[in-house]
């Protein structure tokens, strides 16, 4: 038991926070719109875990690297963290990409 | 159920909601081929990094799937079902973001608003209460704790506070106080929208939190909301009502520990009543003494308050003597509980100083009441360290 998978993840979203803040994509963009997104999406993903779970689908590993906590039968601490981590993820590409294509048709009329 | 269907579910459920929030958006001509060009490309690179991290997350060990639920295929070592989130979470939230897109600024300001007026330097005495209390009794973390503690933290001071403010305008107006970190102004534009937001941030967690206990949580619960509306809220005006308003204040710290203790399954014993009873003490003195420095401004308004009804120095002396049986009552419970009578210390030595105050001067508290803010973290601190000796000792 350990906390190296939680610590990796917040890692993540901590990077994920350092590019957002960088080119103000997300969070620095829009605080109330993203803070709406990202508990909308994890939320929606929880939901969409609890059902897994219940079917019988998922099952919490017993792995050395993960703390051990579970929140609930089947679902670790880690679980939540890491669906945020998606949810800035995907948000921080998918707004990143925006920018890059704003970009690029702006250097076309140029 | 297996696990392709499940997938397929979740893909459905966020390209319908997708569809809806991209009406919402309105988006046409270059932006609209921007928006999906950009959701394709976070789609391929989503997978990607699925292929790769899922891969090492199940090699890893840190979960895994019933074979006889999957479909079948594998990329990497992730079941082909996986790669139903990120598609999802690619379809669903640009949209959303793209339907929320318009009135930037302004919203931007308002969401700052809506932060300040929830009190965030307040946060954590709700949300500390309640999760120290169940912890201390569970003993494990679970996702009661998570979600509780998660709505004592925000939602909860957000309709506190919101409820507050919306119906403390007038007064607030003719109060400099207000507007910084012991308070905000809110705009009447904003008004309708924060008692929303109280509502829709309140009401989910209520009900998930009901769905966990008992009777005697869904009692405690009532009060929280109770006491949370009736302090500020038209018609109850609690906290125009003197030594109602103390109580009700205090009510509001106490609660979420006796939500959390009776969600835990805690059985009130002698010792945990007189703990609880300090903390309200404690609660009673910090509202009455906070109600000193608003007594000129109060007045003006014609709002009445323990303060303006008995006057600075009496209830000053009130506080003192509050704070003073809340370190009393901790002397009377078992090991290591005297020690949090210390905690009443520097709160005596704080409020001493405005032992003589008077109605002229009672302004003047607002120092007192500054440093009083910042003593509730040495306090938390000193608390916390109370309970971990607890925590060994049991």
């Amino acid at each position: 038991m350990s906390a190296l998978y939680l610590a990796a993840l917040l890692a993540g979203i901590g990077c994920m926070l350092l590019l957002d803040h960088r080119f103000r994509l997300f969070f620095w963009h829009d605080p109330a719109v993203a803070t709406v997104i990202t508990v909308v999406g994890t939320v929606l993903f929880l939901l969409w875990d609890f059902a897994g779970i219940a079917a019988g689908i998922f099952l919490r590993g017993d792995s050395a690297a993960a703390t051990g906590i579970v929140l609930a039968p089947e679902l670790p601490l880690e679980e939540p963290v890491f669906l945020i981590f998606l949810v800035l993820c995907t948000m921080v590409i998918f707004t990143g990409a925006v920018r890059l294509l704003t970009r690029a048709r702006g250097a076309d009329h140029a | 159920m297996s696990y392709p269907v499940l997938a397929l579910i979740g893909v459905a459920v966020a390209l319908v909601g997708g569809v809806i929030a991209w009406v919402f958006a309105r988006r046409a001509g270059s932006a609209a081929a921007r928006h999906w060009v950009a959701v394709a490309i976070t789609v391929v690179v989503l997978f990607a990094l699925t292929a790769v991290f899922d891969s090492i997350m199940i090699g890893a060990g840190f979960f895994s799937y019933d074979p006889e639920a999957l479909a079948g295929p594998l990329i990497g070592l992730a079941p082909i079902e996986d790669f139903a989130y990120p598609l999802a979470g690619a379809l669903l939230l640009p949209a959303l973001w793209a339907a929320f897109a318009r009135g930037g600024e302004e919203r931007v300001s308002a969401f700052r608003q809506f932060v300040l007026s929830s009190r965030p330097v307040s946060w954590i005495n709700t949300a500390f209460p309640f999760g120290a209390a169940y912890l201390m009794v569970t003993r494990e973390i679970d996702w009661v704790l998570v979600v509780g503690f998660l709505y004592f933290l925000i939602p909860y001071n957000l309709a506190m506070y919101g409820i507050n403010d919306v119906f403390d305008y007038e007064s607030d107006l003719a109060n400099p106080r207000k507007g910084g970190m012991e308070g905000a102004l809110l705009a009447p534009r904003l008004h309708r929208p924060i008692l929303w937001a109280s509502l829709l941030t309140n009401a989910p967690f209520i009900v998930l939190l009901s769905l966990a206990g008992g009777p005697a949580s869904w009692v405690a619960l009532a009060v929280s909301t109770f006491a949370v509306i009736a302090y500020s809220a038209k018609g109850l005006r609690f906290k125009e009502r003197p030594f109602l308003d103390s109580i009700t204040s205090s009510t509001h710290f106490v609660i979420p520990a006796v939500v959390g203790l009776t969600l835990a399954g805690a059985e009130f014993t002698g010792p945990l009543v007189l703990v609880l009873a300090a903390f309200f003490l404690w609660g009673m003195a910090a509202h009455a003494f906070g109600a000193i420095q608003d007594i000129g401004p109060d007045r003006e308004a014609g709002i009445h308050s323990i303060a303006t009804v008995i006057g600075a120095r009496a209830t000053a002396r009130l506080a003192l003597v509050l704070w003073a049986l809340a370190g009393v009552a901790m002397l009377a419970t078992p090991w290591p509980g005297p020690l949090a009578a210390v905690i009443a210390v520097p709160y005596l030595l704080n409020c001493a100083s405005s032992w003589n105050v008077t109605d002229a001067n009672s302004g003047s508290t607002n120092v007192a009441w500054r440093r009083f803010i910042w003593l509730n973290y040495f306090s938390g601190f000193l608390a916390t360290l109370i309970l971990i000796m607890e925590w060994n000792l049991s």
